[in-house]
């Protein structure tokens, strides 16, 4: 098959196309509206039969998708950043209708302050919605991640919405080969959508997505959301398997790279993670022990895999691109939690924050974070959380600080 | 600790009894703890508010399941078991409820082991408890029955519950906890304090593994039309509209359109009919109808007439 | 309106289509306007709606309506009118469903979304022209979690946060010149304690396609502090009174369709409500009661210098 040259952008709007989406809700945001305006495109020169409908926020439009999808068609939309958590209300509303479509986010860093550069604060923000999360680390991922998506979402064990998540420029305005699967054998992977019981039709009456009173029914209801999340771990990989053997490219809940024999390894998410492949290599080179784990599900949260991947691991860095004030790296507290309590000796995790607002993570620095969590397994110790920043940093903000905090010239005059 | 349960209908006024009674025992030296609870339902519909009182630190919190003193403020709530005003009575609870019947009849009636006691719709001066009295009145019950907290105390928890309100109304809401105090000085006492925690054994809780069930049965949707009128808001009702046939001129078309709960229909003979399943009693219909062919009936009456006639 | 079938109250439907045993309070106007809506426009509708009084319609597992019903959120239901509309029309025209299982797709909400956090929704479909309705109603403030002034309390009413002796210092947002603005199908004030002017309404609305407006005057025995019985009777004093004008816009023109010969002193409307009562007690507000008069009046008088009411 042959490859052609995609953002991360336009491969997310060809997955959309061979889906065969019939509607698409939108709004505008960078770095993500490359996406709608390729799908728009392809409706006016009737390449994509197709519905668009701009809505005027995020927040109509997450409602107009899951309306959409409740009343029985296939839904897709994408947003990213600012965008995703003002329609943060309706991710937790329509998960809870179990009205399945895909959304696309294309990460960006959240204000304040407002930034256009990737960091995952914005996904990681939507992870308790009851959306399942599939984190994309290259444009053909993003292409086949919304396939794999639509079946996720759509399987009867399942109905949950999806969110595709790819970095914003690091994928979205970056361009890669990327294998554009055969419509035809799209179509036999991704059957047109069989709503079930969804949808409103006169003479079938429906009250959907009613109140409850009383903690019972509502602990009911939003434990079935939970079932159906833990559903989606366990059908995945036979979605994964036929992907792969329909299309000859793998689409893991949990990527390995050169673990097998590895000591110690990064844990890392997103488009980033390539950068930790090139300090694997690396080091590799140089003779040192280390691979990479790297989750592409983050909901459900794969926690067998994930123990499986690291057993026996004496060191973990785990480079979290995302900041929960007053705690720490998001994904460090997830690795932890799916650590606890396993047979066999502990490995010790080192914790780094690195890579916000799109701050770029050098190559010496996953050498350095590699012989950290070297030492930290030696001693048997956690080493402090560490945020990557330099000296180089912290002068270029004082040159900054001595603009911003300094009188205006004008007043320093005498 | 003791654990007081206070039943009545939205705007009857028990959101402020349990509040009056909580002040109360809280200036009496006594850790406390008040709250109202209500759902979806609005005016009319059962409510209940709950207080719980103890020298020592509250660590309880919620409903009240196990009372040792349930108050009804309006009786015709004891026949509605969507009200769950015997939930929890046991052998000691004792009972009071605003009723014009004998407290043997209700002893009788809902085979009640534990001191039973009225307070009579007469009112102090014999012409009858207005409704909005009714709150204080048994709040200062509930204080002579616990028999731990003074009148004074009492007295003092109306001002401070009411303050806003004008004067003479928390003047008469005083003189009604004083009438109420004063009525129940017999039985003073006769609630007493139960254990923090119930003697013997700890029951299991009986959890179960959920298991996951198809989106189709387990997402929050009705696939069924109409299913509301299952539920009987009717229950609501203290006072019913009758209308009288001989003087209706049959004009359904007002009351029929104007009854917000649309519970008026039309019968074969185009006399309109009501839906007393479902009618909250808000008298839009009565003080619509043109003809005046709507009369207003006690619910209490209607139900004991209905019962005399032996009709369901 | 000479073709309309509701030539007299008794061409009213006499059976009623809105389930009873719905969680609205006793008196409740809101209610009284929905189930002649309803009556009207019938079950082969999608009700999409905003958080507010009306979202306890239907509580699991129990709903009044025989057609569909969608709760969306508060500040977007229109956008859940323009997902299922939209939807619905992908499937016709695939013929997945047949032209006889369509819906009119409804949205229903209170003046709390309407005036305020839902306008941005409904302004973007009404612009986009979606094909729906849109009832609000209006029981001028954020009625379920207890009469907080919205935007569309009126001046000097009493709220549970505007209690002081003037009441709220603000004045009614005019949503239906907002919509007007946008130059919508149709739009119409009801109310339901006038049944035959809302059902020539939603007669009309209902044989229109595109944006269509009902906004309904909702008396609210609960947030106006007023007995449930008097629901009916405040209604239309507030149409007597000329304080709720009855009229609707079609084809790019305002009609008055009940315009009160003689208007009644707006007071009388005022003194039935416990919201208005610190306009007459302790003392009578002269002042305040002559600004809301002058309000009405200001209001007729501009409306009759555009040549209205003419009917």
């Amino acid at each position: 098959m042959s490859r052609t040259m995609l953002t991360g952008n336009v491969a997310a709007a060809w997955g959309a196309r061979l889906a065969g989406i019939e509607y698409l809700p939108a709004f505008p945001i960078t770095p993500q509206t490359e996406i709608i305006e390729t799908i728009s495109r392809w409706i006016e020169t009737g390449e994509m039969d197709c519905r668009m409908t701009t809505l005027e926020s995020e927040h109509s439009m997450v409602t107009a998708a899951g309306a959409a999808a409740a009343a029985g068609v296939r839904v897709f939309t994408a947003t990213s950043s600012q965008g995703l958590l003002y329609g943060m209300e309706m991710l937790y509303t329509t998960a809870g209708w179990r009205a399945p479509f895909v959304l696309v986010n294309v990460s960006r860093g959240l204000s304040s302050p407002i930034t256009l550069e990737p960091d995952h604060n914005d996904i990681l923000a939507a992870r308790d919605s009851g959306f399942l999360q599939l984190h994309c680390a290259t444009c053909q991922e993003v292409l086949d991640g919304v396939l794999v998506a639509y079946r996720l979402a759509e399987d009867e064990r399942v109905r949950l919405p999806v969110i595709v998540n790819m970095d914003g420029f690091h994928l979205s305005f970056t361009r890669e080969p990327v294998e554009i699967t055969d419509a035809a054998a799209a179509a036999r992977f991704l059957p047109p959508f069989d709503p079930g019981n969804l949808g409103f039709r006169a003479g079938a009456p429906l009250s959907e997505a009613v109140a409850v009173l009383g903690g019972s029914p509502y602990s009911y209801f939003r434990y079935q959301v939970h079932l159906a999340a833990l559903n989606a771990e366990a059908v995945f990989p036979s979605i994964a398997g036929e992907f792969h053997r329909a299309f000859g490219r793998p689409f893991p809940a949990v990527e390995t790279y050169r673990c097998d024999d590895a000591e110690v390894v990064f844990v890392m998410m997103g488009s980033f993670a390539t950068k930790a492949k090139a300090a694997v290599d690396r080091l590799r080179e140089a003779g040192e022990a280390v691979g990479l784990v790297r989750p592409v599900m983050l909901r459900p949260f794969p926690s067998a895999a994930l123990r499986e991947a690291l057993a026996g691991k004496r060191g973990i860095a785990v480079v979290d691109q995302n900041l929960s004030p007053g705690r720490g790296g998001v994904l460090h507290t997830e690795i932890s939690a799916a650590l606890q309590g396993c047979a066999g000796p502990s490995p010790v995790l080192a914790s780094f924050v690195g890579g916000l607002g799109g701050r770029e993570i050098a190559s010496e620095e996953f050498c350095e974070m590699a012989a950290v969590a070297r030492r930290a397994a030696a001693e048997g110790r956690a080493p402090e959380p560490r945020l990557l920043f330099t000296e180089a940093e912290r002068k270029e903000m004082r040159n900054l600080q001595a603009i911003a905090l300094a009188r205006g010239a004008r007043e320093r005059r005498p | 600790m003791y654990r007081i349960r206070f039943h009545g209908r939205g705007g009857q006024g028990v959101k402020t009894a349990s509040r009056i009674l909580g002040t109360a025992f809280f200036l009496s030296g006594f850790e406390v703890q008040d709250a109202p609870r209500y759902g979806a339902e609005r005016r009319g519909a059962p409510i209940f508010a709950y207080v719980r009182a103890d020298r020592r630190p509250i660590h309880e919190r919620g409903v009240i399941r196990d009372p040792g003193l349930v108050l009804v403020a309006d009786e015709t709530l004891v026949a509605i078991s969507a009200a769950s005003v015997l939930e929890g009575v046991g052998a000691r609870t004792a009972f009071l409820v605003h009723s014009g019947e004998e407290t043997q009849t209700w002893r009788d009636r809902l085979d009640l082991a534990g001191p039973v006691v009225t307070l009579p719709v007469a009112g102090p001066h014999g012409e009858g408890l207005e409704a909005r009295y009714v709150g204080a009145a048994c709040a200062a019950a509930a204080a002579c029955l616990a028999g731990v907290v003074s009148l004074g105390a009492v007295e003092e928890a109306v001002r401070e519950e009411l303050e806003g309100l004008a004067d003479e109304v928390i003047a008469r809401n005083r003189e009604h906890a004083r009438w109420a105090y004063g009525l129940m000085e017999p039985l003073r006492g006769c609630v007493e304090p139960d254990p923090a925690h119930p003697a013997g054994p700890i029951p299991p809780p009986g959890w179960v593994e959920l298991p996951f069930e198809d989106a189709r049965v387990s997402a929050p949707a009705t696939h069924a039309g109409v299913t509301s009128t299952l539920v009987k808001t009717g229950l609501w009702r203290t006072v019913r509209p009758v209308i009288e046939h001989a003087r209706c001129r049959g004009c359904w078309w007002v009351c029929g359109s104007l009854c917000p709960d649309g519970v008026i229909g039309v019968d074969e003979a185009g006399r309109p009919w009501i839906d007393y399943d479902h009618c909250k009693g808000c008298m839009v219909c009565l003080s619509q109808c043109p003809n005046r062919a709507i009369d207003a009936i006690p619910e209490r009456d209607a139900r004991g007439a209905e019962s005399a006639g032996g009709e369901k | 309106m000479s073709e309309t079938r509701f030539r007299t109250m008794k061409d009213l439907p006499a059976a009623h289509l809105l389930g009873t045993g719905t969680a609205m309070c006793a008196g409740c106007g809101g209610l009284e306007a929905l189930h002649q809506i309803y009556d009207i426009l019938g079950e082969k509708t999608v009700f999409i709606n905003a958080a507010g009084c009306m979202t306890l319609l239907a509580i699991y597992p129990y709903t009044p309506f025989g057609g569909s019903w969608l709760y969306s959120a508060m500040a977007s239901a229109p956008a859940g009118a323009q997902g299922v509309r939209d939807a619905l029309d992908i499937l016709l025209s695939k013929g997945r469903i047949s032209p006889e299982e369509d819906l009119t797709a409804v949205v229903l909400t209170g003046d709390g979304s309407a005036y305020g956090m839902g306008l941005s929704a409904a302004s973007g479909t009404i612009e986009r022209g979606l094909d729906f309705i849109y009832v609000c109603y209006d029981n001028e403030g954020y009625g379920n979690t207890g009469q907080q002034h919205s935007g569309a309390t009126p001046h000097g009413a009493r709220t549970s946060t505007s209690r002081g002796r003037s009441g709220f210092p603000g004045f009614k947002k005019d949503l239906f010149a907002v919509w007007v603005s946008h130059r919508p199908s149709y739009a119409a004030t009801v109310v339901g304690s006038e049944p035959l002017d809302l059902a020539r309404k939603i007669e009309k609305a209902k044989g229109l396609r595109g944006p269509r407006l009902i906004l309904a005057l909702a008396p609210c025995p609960t947030g106006w502090d007023f007995d449930p019985a008097e629901a009916a009777r405040i209604g239309k004093l507030a149409v007597e009174t000329g304080v709720w004008p009855l009229k609707e816009y079609f084809d790019g023109r305002v009609t008055f369709t009940r315009a009160p010969k003689k208007r009644l002193p707006v007071e009388e409307y005022l003194e039935v409500q416990g919201r208005f009562a610190h306009l007459f007690h302790p003392r009578r507000n002269e002042v305040l009661l002559g600004d809301i008069q002058a309000q009405v009046d200001a209001a007729w008088r501009e409306a009759e210098s555009q040549g209205l009411p003419e009917k």
